[in-house]
């Protein structure tokens, strides 16, 4: 598959300061890229970089087969992590307006826009000044803006931010019915739980520096699995289990004076947990619960970022 | 539609469709309207004042004042002053100190409002001191130099006419004098019907300043247009998603080209109001003010300028704009611009009567005050080369000046924070 967007060894620096160091992935066309770090790890940096707003200080960046992606920027879609858009002008308005500047001709935008408009449910708000909406519908107008011209790679910072459960589950939908139609999606964010549900590849970012680049399973296998048991244990018993690496007291139970507590242990990568499941029973150790937990991207994020964030 | 023109068409269209354009097109030929006609109205509507004459020197020279007074009110049109009765106290009085006296009394009664009709605004009270005769204006209104100057001349002409019927000459003799008025022409080797000069040879250098004038109102609105538009785009991240879409250059090109065109479109629709009430009011004013400003070119000097000094200006606000967040954040950034802009202002007066002042001269050579004070001194007829000279240094200015903000406004739209000289001079010069 070619890649929509490569980063080579990208560098930034503003003065002393290296907002992105030695940089490298690459963003496979139709896959949705998942762009994650906590604030300040150099992800709006980046963005800019790849729409070509800042230059990189060092390494090179190809967006859609060009070295420039201002020589490509009617297929680019943005949406900036601060949202705003004209206030005075309506949502049909504003559609067509960013989609125009984009190369598509007037007719045709102002056919998108309504289409666009009636399916996310603002059909009525059309001709409503954007100052009448309420933030989340101004938001969808804008994404809404931002996509209308049927881009190649769209481009979106911090896209759930300030959005309702409902607006985020229907943003997901938008953003997998862009690359159903082949479009590359890369969004930056510090939410786990939407990359883990959208993403076919993650780029995980620290304090400017890459600390994975891959798909969602595989972030998430470089994380332990864990076990959580409860009963009346004792914390060198649950260490003493074969494959078990790590315990930790979670949480004392009702039952803390006859030795009741939850432990979570942590599993060696390929051991299997029914080799210690088994050998509690053979222990005779108190067990009421026994459950296998898959590390998240949350918590491969923490070890892949070794506590940088 | 290019990028740029549909960035211009969103600019004039929202700037279009806001009430406060419409009222400002309404409100400016209103304000003409008002400067123009409101002073004579105020004159025809305010009461003339009340004036009393107190002549203490026994010589009559009250009466004869009074009747110059009199004459001359009657010479002009509506009424300036009105001379009423002395207090008969105040004639009664020892000296002008004491006549003085009844006459504040009189005045203050009648500001007070106690003595209706009959109360006095102004008096004057006329005595000898030292072999002279002293004449002491008693007034309310303290900014009016008019009348003091009115009655020096009028007194001055009674006592050159005593003085002359005291010599032997006949009263006939002397109103036959005051009579006599010189036929006094003014002629000029820039007039145009045989060197005389006319109202409409006068006209040039009148329209000039006011064309200064409205080329630098024209210029600062549509700079301000963009200034607060540009504030807007920045500060709710719009700049950044055009940046995604077009080239700074198109922005910038687009921006200014929409606000041109929204002063353009006032400039067009004022014109022609003003043309109207020319054509209905005064033809033949109308006729010689469209010679001046056709034959002598000077409506092409002043499209010609009008772009200069646009572009100029127009560039410099939109990349303080790309800086600025709020209008108070813009404001640090464009009192040095606006210190620029009103010297020319300063300056654009002195153009209609030394046109050709060496300072003047120097002035409009340089580039940021060359589109106001040389359309303001053009009128006067410096020569071609000073004039394309001129234009030529002001429009490789502006290419500059275009450049410079060009870069500046890239800077500006993806800057935070507070304004990073250094960061930005190193901008200017770097990608």
């Amino acid at each position: 598959m070619s890649a929509a967007l490569r980063l080579e060894h990208v560098t930034k620096r503003y003065g002393a300061f290296e907002a992105v160091s030695d940089l490298g992935f690459e963003a496979g066309a139709g896959r949705i890229c998942g762009f994650l770090g906590p604030n300040g790890a150099g992800k709006t940096s980046t963005i800019r970089m790849i729409l070509g707003l800042v230059a990189p200080t060092a390494g090179k960046i190809t967006v859609l087969g060009s070295p420039d992606a201002r020589q490509v920027r009617s297929r680019i879609g943005f949406l900036p992590e601060e949202r705003g858009l004209y206030r005075r002008m309506t949502p049909i308005e504003a559609i067509v307006f960013f989609a125009g500047i984009k190369g598509v001709p007037t007719a045709e935008a102002r056919r998108r826009a309504r289409a666009m408009l009636e399916a996310q449910g603002l059909g009525e708000a059309m001709h409503r000044p954007i100052k009448a909406l309420s933030k989340g519908m101004a938001q969808k107008v804008q994404l809404l803006s931002a996509i209308a011209h049927e881009p190649d790679l769209v481009l979106l910072d911090e896209p759930f931010s300030g959005l309702d459960p409902v607006n985020q589950q229907s943003l997901e939908a938008i953003i997998r019915g862009l690359a159903d139609r082949g479009a590359t999606v890369v969004f930056s964010t510090h939410v786990m739980q939407h990359a883990e549900r959208l993403c076919d590849q993650v780029v995980l970012l620290a304090r400017g520096r890459k600390m994975f680049d891959g798909p969602v399973d595989q972030a998430r296998a470089a994380a332990p699995r864990r076990l959580l048991l409860e009963g009346g244990l004792d914390r060198a018993a649950v260490a003493a289990l074969p494959g078990v690496t790590s315990v930790e007291i979670d949480e004392a139970l009702p039952d803390e004076a006859a030795g009741g507590r939850r432990i979570v242990a942590a599993l060696a990568p390929g051991a299997p947990a029914q080799d210690a499941l088994k050998a509690a029973f053979a222990r005779d150790l108190d067990l009421r619960r026994f459950e296998v937990r898959e590390p998240s991207l949350h918590d491969a994020f923490i070890l892949l970022t070794e506590g940088r964030a | 539609m290019s990028r740029i023109l549909r960035i211009a068409m969103r600019e004039y269209i929202s700037y279009v469709r806001t009430v406060g354009f419409w009222l400002s097109l309404c409100a400016m030929p209103l304000l003409l309207y008002g400067v123009t006609a409101l002073p004579s109205v105020m004159e025809k509507t305010t009461p003339p004042p009340r004036l009393a004459i107190v002549d203490l020197t026994g010589q009559g020279l009250g009466g004869a004042l009074k009747a110059v007074l009199e004459s001359d009110e009657a010479k002009t049109g509506p009424r300036t002053l009105v001379v009423a009765a002395a207090p008969p106290e105040a004639l009664a009085a020892s000296d002008p100190a004491a006549a003085g006296a009844v006459v504040r009394r009189y005045m203050a009664a009648a500001r007070s409002g106690r003595l209706g009709r009959a109360g006095l605004d102004d008096a004057v009270v006329l005595s000898r001191k030292g072999g002279r005769v002293a004449l002491d204006l008693w007034t309310d209104n303290l900014s009016d130099q008019a009348l003091e100057g009115r009655l020096h001349e009028a007194l001055s002409q009674v006592l050159r006419r005593q003085s002359l019927i005291q010599a032997g000459v006949s009263p006939g003799v002397i109103a036959a004098a005051d009579r006599i008025e010189p036929v006094v022409a003014v002629f000029s080797p820039k007039a145009a019907e045989g060197g005389r000069v006319s109202l409409r040879d006068r006209l040039p250098s009148l329209t000039g300043f006011a064309m200064g004038f409205l080329l630098w109102s024209t210029v600062l609105t549509g700079a301000q247009i963009l200034l607060i538009s540009v504030i807007e785009e920045k500060s709710t991240r719009i700049l950044e998603v055009l940046l995604s879409s077009a080239s700074a250059a198109e922005i910038m090109g687009g921006k200014i080209l929409g606000a041109g065109g929204v002063t353009l479109s006032v400039l067009t629709l004022w014109g022609l109001i003003g043309a109207a009430i020319m054509a209905v009011s005064a033809p033949a004013m109308g006729a010689d003010l469209w010679a001046v400003l056709v034959g002598r070119g000077l409506v092409v000097y002043f499209a010609l300028y009008l772009v200069g000094g646009y572009l100029m200006y127009a560039s410099i606000f939109v990349s303080i704009g790309a800086f600025c967040e709020t209008p108070r954040d813009a404001q640090t950034l464009l009192a040095p611009v606006m210190i620029v802009l009103m010297i020319p202002l300063v300056f654009m007066a002195q153009s209609i009567r030394h046109p050709d002042s060496p300072i003047l001269a120097v002035l409009s050579w340089i580039p940021p005050f060359t589109p106001f004070l040389m359309i303001a001194r053009v009128a006067s007829g410096p020569s071609l080369l000073r004039i394309g000279g001129s234009l030529a240094l002001m429009a490789a200015t502006t290419a500059v000046v275009i450049w410079i903000c060009g870069r500046a406004f890239r800077a500006g739209a993806l800057s935070t924070g507070r304004v990073d000289l250094r960061g930005l001079a190193a901008k200017l010069i770097v990608r």
